[in-house]
């Protein structure tokens, strides 16, 4: 979960995400280059006396042509990259549907039995001591570590979205449509999320939390839970 | 804690980041000032210096992040090699096992 006043991302659970801030650091850097070079041409034409002696400049009218295109290439490239690879076809371990309501989620776990809970936050009034406020539940959403999940989200009446940002996981959740993302933990843990669109009075108190734990223990958790 | 260069690049945590602008700067004053030295043309080596900085801070970043993309794959790979090993160990799959009982048909 994020710390209070954090504003840069959380660590990175999940390779995709490993990427994504690699791109992201990357991206930031070019930008820095960007904001330098502006900068000093912003000074530059502050000290320069005005004169009206410049008719054509075909010179600096290529620099400012090229230049950006090689930019965007530079950032291009890696972008489509990361694109890409979020979208392998890669025969997921365990399929998981995310049905999101007002104000909360229903997960369905059909692969081998018929597992179906829902998840609601747990009010303050109840929060055990050291959990953290708003973004607890009652049923968290068990999954094995270092597997493939196929997460497919949907809604029930209004616009909500399934977001994970550790594990570099934001779909929406449409009324009559099926949207698929997957993901995969690369070490166990308790990684936490919120719901992100707009989706009614509730919409800060409908959080998501992802517990990736070793197969043994999936395992016993999807055979002690009820069906 | 964490120092955010124009308010937004965390030189201090991103890998790279901090030799990048450290060397571009180095790079600039060098340039800069060697460009002075050699024609007292202060407005052309003040250009100089600038775009010094750029380039040097742009192709060092590439370097860097293209070993370091090198290194993690590496890493990733001997993690994959640790962990067969373990399971393969004492198996029809395991290497070393074929190693040996290809040196004791050999003598």
């Amino acid at each position: 979960m994020a710390n209070h006043s954090q504003l840069n991302f959380q660590d990175a659970s999940s390779p995709i995400m490993e990427e994504l801030m690699g791109f992201h650091d990357h991206a930031l850097m070019v930008a820095l280059a960007i904001c330098s070079l502006v900068l000093y041409i912003l000074t530059l034409m502050l000290t320069e006396k005005l004169s009206s002696n410049t008719v054509d400049a075909q010179a600096i009218e290529l620099v400012w042509t090229i230049l950006p295109a090689m930019v965007l290439i530079t950032l291009a490239l890696p972008s489509l990259r990361i694109l890409y690879m979020m979208d392998e076809i890669n025969e997921p371990d365990l399929t998981l549907k995310a049905i999101g309501h007002q104000w909360y989620w229903t997960y369905e776990y059909t692969d081998l039995k018929n597992l179906t809970f829902d998840s609601y936050m747990t009010p303050t009034t109840d929060l055990p001591l050291g959990h953290f406020r708003l973004l607890e539940v009652d049923h968290r959403v068990v999954v094995p570590m270092s597997s493939t999940v196929r997460v497919i989200v949907t809604a029930d009446d209004v616009l909500h979205s399934w977001a994970v940002p550790t594990l570099g996981v934001k779909t929406d959740a449409i009324p009559g449509r099926l949207n698929q993302t997957s993901f995969l933990a690369n070490r166990p843990g308790v990684y936490y999320g919120q719901c992100s669109e707009i989706c009614g009075a509730n919409h800060s108190f409908m959080p998501i939390v992802v517990e990736a734990t070793p197969l043994a223990n999936f395992e016993s958790w999807s055979s002690s839970h009820p069906s | 804690q964490s120092f955010k260069l124009l308010g937004f690049l965390d030189v201090k945590n991103v890998p790279c980041a901090r030799e990048s602008v450290l060397y571009g700067s180095l790079a600039s004053l060098v340039m800069g000032l060697g460009h002075f030295l050699a024609t007292s043309r202060v407005r052309r080596s003040c250009d100089v210096a600038v775009g010094g900085y750029i380039c040097t801070m742009l192709g060092y970043w590439f370097y860097c992040r293209y070993n370091l993309a090198q290194q993690r794959i590496r890493q990733r790979m001997i993690k994959e090699g640790m962990k067969n090993r373990i399971l393969f160990e004492g198996t029809y799959l395991d290497p070393e096992k074929k190693q040996t009982g290809s040196e004791r048909s050999d003598s």
